[in-house]
């Protein structure tokens, strides 16, 4: 390897595609953040990428079926996620993505049917107006599992049923 | 507070946490510091040979490279855990034998380890998931607190 390749290497990321090409990428220092719009969610994904982009962040914002895909470098897209959530606190969830937006090692439409993360996404979905019922009624509750009843005390109670039944 | 998941994706666990102040420990990091990094030799195969070598500080030689190699993902983020909220029976935690083993040397590791761990079954009805949430967030307030007493 000469000494402009090794110049390439730890400035950019040269990432094999498998299939003998590589491609150059920029995506070293950059994160990626899904927002996802749960059930009952007051803004519309086409509403929510229109607010994004009135940010006017210099980031890459991609629109999905399920709400945004926010790609850039961490500062910018915090800024953006954390404006985002705003919106409508307790209907939008932010998770967490490796592989940047449209990466044709995940991206579906290179390989076809469903990026593997998706099926966790809709696992997750059912469970979400539930989430956001308990997240506008926020409650303290006791950790502590429960006690276990003593064997005596366990005698004395069954006795007594026994006793009340007859 | 870094606080370690498990199902290390579940959406819901690592947005309740950020929402929280913590930081979330989930294996989307990991698999982000592979897929962008040029030490990648030959994807969408994810492993590489350094992989199972690094596993071996938690699982023995015996065991097979392919829990060894899922246990290199999961293991900085068990190494840097100071408090772990494990799920029980997520249906999307579900896997082979090489996941579910390692998924099971997860677990087993965050539990040995001395810091505060809040464990959960996955719900399956409404009021056991407005229950699971109420949980979390009361385990999440008591991490806060004490950090906080800590930081006195």
């Amino acid at each position: 390897m000469s000494e402009k390749d090794k110049d390439i290497d730890s400035e950019f990321c040269h990432i094999p595609m498998g299939d003998g090409t590589y491609r150059d990428s920029d995506q070293k220092d950059k994160i990626t953040r899904m927002i996802i719009l749960g059930p009952g969610c007051s803004v519309s994904s086409k509403e929510l990428l229109n607010f994004l982009h009135m940010l006017e962040l210099p980031i890459n914002i991609r629109l999905t079926c399920y709400g945004a895909n926010l790609n850039g470098y961490p500062d910018l897209v915090m800024e953006a996620v954390e404006k985002a959530r705003e919106l409508d606190p307790n209907h939008i969830f932010i998770k967490f993505r490796g592989f940047p937006p449209g990466d044709p090692r995940r991206c579906r439409a290179k390989r076809g049917g469903a990026r593997e993360g998706f099926h966790q996404i809709e696992a997750e979905y059912k469970l979400l107006p539930d989430v956001s019922v308990a997240l506008e009624n926020p409650r303290h509750v006791d950790l502590n599992p429960p006690k276990k009843v003593e064997l005596d005390e366990f005698i004395d109670i069954v006795n007594e049923y026994d006793k009340n039944k007859k | 507070m870094k606080v370690a998941i498990f199902p290390p994706n579940s959406m819901i666990l690592a947005d309740m946490i950020v929402r929280s102040g913590h930081e979330p420990l989930v294996v989307q990091k990991q698999m982000q510091k592979k897929v962008t990094s040029p030490d990648l030799d030959a994807p969408p195969f994810n492993m590489t040979e350094n992989d199972p070598i690094d596993g071996l500080k938690y699982a023995a030689i015996e065991v097979p490279s392919g829990v060894r190699g899922r246990m290199s993902l999961f293991g900085p983020i068990i190494e840097e855990a100071e408090a772990a909220i494990i799920m029980y029976e997520a249906p999307y935690g579900f896997g082979c034998v090489g996941c579910a083993r390692s998924s099971e040397l997860t677990v087993f590791s965050l539990r040995r380890k001395d810091i505060p761990v809040l464990e959960l079954d996955y719900p399956t009805s409404r009021d056991d998931t407005i229950e699971m949430v109420h949980k979390i967030n009361t385990f999440l307030d008591m991490l806060k607190d004490k950090e906080s007493d800590s930081d006195d």
